[in-house]
């Protein structure tokens, strides 16, 4: 047998659901007898990437308890191998996975995407980050900024439950609240600021705004877009305080 | 040969280490875990690096997969390389997946002439990208295959005499590989040539009675520590490390550990003198 015929098979025996005997095992003069032997590598397999799925989706496996996230964990390890040399990458499609499964729980679908987009941000590009005093100082000396970008780690995304809640609640090891369905679809943005990853949520104003400053436009395009976005609003003022928050938030780079 | 010893870098120290001085020589990292983009790893690695000599790690490079080694992750390796300057550079004699696939597991290759012309193949591949010598670890296996020709010391022996790479003696993994396939240990270190060992590891395992599994989340037991001083007696001084990657405890109970490594090299490097 070749050596990629037997890599081919031995990596189909781990990834099958029942582990199964092979004829390129050795008998065992000690010990296990070779399907047990092979069962080590199947049970390891499942064990090993059920650990960094807990380990990823930490509040989410809080949320629903481990009885449950193990069996969803299970179900998603089968259908999904992984294709990164970084194990942490493996839980990508987990959110998505959830969604599917759980259609009338779509809550945890959000909770695993919260976790997933957290966990990124941890290790995510750095930036040089612009802060307020920079800033005051670039325009102490003359310089001014008329394009800004957002760190690397920033992405938006949208929450149709009480989601932040919960994990807030998870997160300070109290009982979450009863999942509510939203009035409003709620914008939230998730990044790094330091070492730690942040979110919060953001207006309809700020979250266009936000889209206009990933696209790349100056501030004086913002500004411009906002006003025709939002005709009713005071955006002179709020975009002003917007950009305060953001240089708080170390969201933006040069 | 350097006389040192030093343990694994765990995020669970990265305190200990930033607080003060901490009684090692050097820290061995895993690559992989530091392969990222930014963030936290990379600032608490540049940290620590200031202040300890390190060695890198890696545990995805699969070494002995037929298709080669995944360019991508030699120029993440090399990047990470370039950042540290780490004294060596070491993964496993093993294979991770094949068709794109990662096991995430050290799988065992066959003891074959085939697959040591892969491994051949490969190692020079990555010496020559990283223009310095690999250092290739044994690992522990639950299974033999019907295709092996060799025992798994005269391969490792065959693989650093066709590629000029060194080896990273896992002490423990050759006890549980011996406990699970039955063979004798004590056989496995008279077989690997002195001259082609750079490290060892020390570590911990489960035992189940009729197997063993190499889980890294136990101290060091009494059969390891007798086989590291008969693996010094042959191989000399080694820099020596503990290496735990689950149940880790504090700080100070690894130094400990380490201490009595220290302990049983100073017996024998004593008794070497006094002959």
């Amino acid at each position: 047998m070749s050596l990629a015929t037997l890599q081919n098979d031995f990596q189909s025996l781990v990834l099958d659901p029942e582990c199964r005997s092979a004829d390129w095992v050795a008998d065992s003069k000690h010990g296990l007898g070779s399907k047990q032997r092979l069962a080590i590598y199947h049970n390891a397999y499942r064990i090993r990437l059920t650990e960094v799925l807990r380990d990823t989706f930490e509040h989410t496996a809080s949320y629903i308890g481990d009885e449950w996230f193990e069996r969803l964990a299970g179900s998603y390890v089968q259908a999904n191998t992984s294709e990164h040399s970084n194990i942490g990458l493996y839980g990508q499609a987990f959110p998505e996975h959830l969604a599917q499964v759980l259609k009338h729980d779509q809550e945890v679908a959000e909770l695993a995407h919260l976790d997933w987009t957290l966990r990124r941000a941890f290790d995510g590009s750095n930036a040089d980050v612009i802060t307020r005093e920079a800033l005051e100082k670039l325009a102490a000396e003359g310089v001014s900024i008329e394009k800004f970008s957002p760190v690397p780690t920033l992405k938006l995304c949208l929450h149709h439950f009480n989601t932040l809640d919960i994990w807030h609640a998870i997160n300070q090891e109290e009982v979450p609240p009863q999942v509510v369905a939203l009035d409003e679809p709620m914008h939230v943005m998730t990044w790094r600021k330091g070492y730690s990853p942040h979110f919060r949520s953001v207006s309809a104003v700020e979250y266009a705004a936000i889209n206009y400053l990933c696209e790349g436009c100056d501030l004086e395009a913002i500004g411009e877009a906002l006003s025709l976005g939002f005709p009713g609003a005071d955006i002179v003022n709020e975009f002003g305080l917007m950009i305060a928050r953001w240089l708080d938030d170390e969201i933006l780079t040069a | 040969m350097t006389f040192s010893f030093g343990l694994g870098l765990r995020t669970q120290h990265y305190h200990d280490f930033l607080e003060k001085s901490q009684p090692v020589d050097w820290l061995e990292v895993i690559s992989d875990n530091y392969m990222v983009d930014g963030g936290k790893p990379l600032v608490m690695l540049d940290k620590i690096r200031a202040d300890y000599p390190m060695v890198m790690h890696g545990v995805s490079m699969s070494i002995g997969a037929i298709k080669g080694v995944d360019p991508e992750y030699l120029r993440k390796l090399k990047k990470l390389e370039q950042r540290i300057q780490p004294m060596w550079l070491s993964d496993h004699l093993c294979w991770t997946g094949v068709h794109g696939r990662n096991l995430h597991d050290l799988l065992p290759l066959p003891f074959s002439e085939e697959a040591l012309q892969v491994v051949t193949r490969n190692v020079n591949q990555v010496q020559e990208y990283l223009q310095r010598p690999l250092v290739l670890e044994n690992v522990s296996s639950y299974v033999e295959f019907q295709e092996s020709e060799m025992t798994e010391w005269e391969f490792l022996t065959e693989v650093c005499q066709r590629t000029g790479c060194q080896l990273l003696l896992d002490i423990n993994n050759i006890y549980v590989s011996s406990f699970n396939h039955g063979f004798d240990a004590s056989e496995f270190i008279n077989g690997v040539p002195v001259g082609s060992v750079k490290q060892f590891h020390l570590a911990g395992h489960q035992n189940n009675g009729d197997h063993i599994i190499d889980t890294h989340d136990h101290p060091v037991c009494k059969d390891v520590w007798t086989l590291y001083k008969e693996a010094l007696q042959r191989f000399g001084f080694i820099p020596t490390m503990i290496e735990r990657d689950d149940n880790i405890p504090e700080l100070e109970e690894l130094l400990a550990e380490l201490g009595q490594a220290r302990t049983i090299a100073d017996e024998v490097f004593s008794q070497k003198v006094a002959v």
